[in-house]
């Protein structure tokens, strides 16, 4: 049942089949949790939308038609719509409150400015708008095609690139410093 | 998206999918990595080719490509992302569709099953054989006895059977089994109270 398709699996969640539900979240899951979580900025909503994702699954197992879709696809559409629609709700969210990363032991010096390093750049994603942060997570860290991020966003592809480019000069500005430290310490390092 | 053009080769056409050869600029080539970044397979699929033909003998282009690499490697830099708990793992199994059996029912199993609901509803004490036998028994009892009334027992016969007769007529009057079996029977209907008078 490993080799199973995604299309195979849900029928047989339809049915109830306990394996193939493991199974559907087995694969897709982290995906899902990673794309909440880069869209959100924290681990406790994107457990949340990805509980919601997979709620969507079992109620819609019935209904899915092999073929006229890419289930991965389909599922992408609605953790990036649930994840929209909470950027939408809660607008006023300050991006400081992104919590800064916690250690009990002793951290290298190296460690804690990598770690401080990982902060900024979330901070500067989260200070995106919500659909060009949509379009960069997507496209960047999902690894899907321009294509599927259109379908996903429900635009055209042009639009898709103009959301990417207008997303990635912003984070260009915003991480200019970073950026400069970075190329610094490279040319230390040799 | 301007700054390139697209050549179709009439050999790619039958291949269904479309396929397009297309001469790269530097000011397109920037643009697709100022939006997909350095990666070519992150690039449009019909302009990758000749984007990474343009990147291969320009050194302008590996510039502009090298630049947009950068801040993939800013990017890439972002927190990982923590794996689910355990709790989320429950609350999503715990919530999955259940296997439904006794969905699909045959017209038959459907009038058993009205059937047996009713039994339930007479005889709310397990299986319903035996009060359906007791059921069935009974009604063979009244038909026996009906089969041995004999034909010239009338309402008037009946009638002098009277309750307080009943008794006397069973031991002395009785000329047939039938008025026999019938004077026990309704004897048996008789009150205390009356045998007193």
């Amino acid at each position: 049942m490993n080799d199973a398709s995604d299309d195979e699996l849900v029928a047989r969640v339809a049915l109830g089949d306990e394996a193939a539900c493991r199974q559907l979240v087995d694969r897709h899951l982290m995906r899902m949790l990673a794309l909440a979580r880069r869209m959100l900025g924290s681990h406790a909503d994107a457990e949340e939308v990805a509980q919601e994702v997979f709620l969507r699954v079992w109620t819609h197992a019935s209904r899915w038609e092999p073929g006229r879709a890419q289930f991965s696809t389909w599922l992408h559409r609605v953790a990036t719509n649930l994840c929209l629609d909470r950027l939408r709700r809660h607008t006023t969210d300050d991006i400081d409150s992104i919590p800064e990363p916690q250690s009990e032991d002793p951290t290298p010096q190296e460690e804690l400015e990598r770690q401080d390093l990982a902060r900024r750049v979330d901070q500067a994603l989260q200070a995106l708008p919500a659909r060009q942060r949509a379009a960069v997570t997507l496209t960047h860290y999902q690894g899907l095609s321009n294509i599927e991020a259109a379908e996903i966003l429900n635009v055209s592809i042009e639009a898709v690139e103009s959301l990417l480019g207008r997303a990635r000069r912003q984070l260009r500005v915003a991480l200019a410093t970073e950026r400069d430290e970075w190329l610094r310490k490279s040319v230390e390092q040799g | 998206m301007s700054g390139y053009v697209k050549v179709w080769n009439k050999a790619d056409e039958g291949r269904g999918e479309a396929m397009a050869k297309l001469e790269m600029t530097l000011e397109r080539l920037a643009e697709i990595a100022g939006a997909y970044g350095a990666s070519p397979k992150l690039w449009p699929v019909d302009e990758r080719h000749a984007a990474e033909a343009l990147v291969a003998g320009s050194s302008d282009a590996r510039a502009l490509v090298a630049e947009a690499g950068d801040l993939d490697r800013l990017l890439a830099m972002a927190p990982a992302v923590e794996a689910p708990s355990t709790e989320l793992l429950s609350r999503i199994m715990a919530a999955r569709p259940r296997a439904v059996t006794g969905l699909i029912v045959s017209r038959e199993e459907r009038r058993a099953g009205l059937w047996r609901s009713i039994a339930r509803i007479v005889w709310p004490y397990g299986p319903a054989a035996f009060p359906a036998g007791a059921l069935a028994a009974s009604i063979m009892l009244g038909i026996s006895f009906g089969a041995a009334l004999p034909s010239s027992v009338t309402a008037e016969g009946l009638t002098s059977l009277g309750l307080t007769s009943a008794a006397v007529s069973a031991s002395a009057s009785a000329g047939t089994t039938g008025e026999q079996l019938v004077s026990f029977a309704l004897a048996e209907n008789e009150y205390p109270e009356d045998w007193k008078k």
